[in-house]
């Protein structure tokens, strides 16, 4: 549950992104509401996350620090958990400004929000393979 | 900038996590407080974050600028720094 949960909400927060990123310019009715939900994806996704990072993830360390590739976990992971929570400053800011009527400024916010965020997806696969899953 | 400064609660924030992971990876008393207080120190790492967000954007909602720097360029700079930051010094703390 809780890993499909942090799996979908982290699917919107590259999704989302670009669906707003397309129509930043011509500022549809819609914006404002998708760039909220967005935002509140962003805060959301830290409960699936540190449910599995506290929960399940002690075991999968052990096994990863132990193989063939420690630097999965003491790099890749350490790094995307981290990374994890700047993300929905991130997001609250790129939002903030869309409700500032300040499209144009969000944008490069909106763009690195979907930049860390598909970075942050392509760690996980890492570290699943890291741990030979 | 008239309710809430979000550029500054993203500098503070972003400032303050990569202090935070620096911190708590070289001195592990650091560490050990974070999870005492509040069970993980990730979860530390997580509230102080949000804390450092609401409390700086609230408190300086009419400050415009950090000195010769506006809260517009260091919001965006420190969120950078920050994630350059937190790469490199895992990086670092892996090989050396």
């Amino acid at each position: 549950m809780a890993y499909f949960g942090h799996l979908l909400l982290g699917v919107g927060l590259v999704v989302l992104p670009i669906i707003i990123l397309v129509n930043l310019k011509e500022k549809p009715k819609w914006l404002k509401a998708v760039s909220a939900i967005t935002a509140a994806i962003s805060w959301l996704l830290l409960l699936p996350a540190g449910l599995l990072y506290l929960a399940f993830y002690p075991a999968t360390k052990t096994v990863i620090k132990a193989g063939a590739w420690p630097w999965a976990h003491s790099i890749i992971m350490e790094t995307k958990e981290h990374w994890g929570l700047l993300l929905p400053v991130v997001a609250t800011v790129a939002t903030l400004l869309v409700f500032d009527g300040k499209e144009a400024e969000s944008k490069k916010w909106w763009i690195l929000l979907l930049v860390v965020s598909f970075l942050i997806a392509i760690f996980g696969r890492i570290v699943k393979m890291g741990a030979g899953a | 900038m008239a309710k809430f400064n979000f550029y500054a609660g993203a500098s503070a924030s972003a400032i303050l996590l990569a202090l935070l992971v620096i911190l708590s990876e070289l001195v592990e008393p650091f560490k050990a407080l974070l999870a005492s207080v509040f069970g993980h120190h990730w979860i530390g790492k997580a509230v102080l974050v949000a804390i450092a967000f609401l409390l700086a954007g609230f408190l300086l909602k009419e400050k415009t600028s950090l000195g010769k720097i506006s809260f517009k360029d260091l919001a965006w700079k420190s969120s950078l720094a920050s994630l350059a930051v937190i790469f490199l010094f895992y990086i670092l703390e892996f090989f050396f």
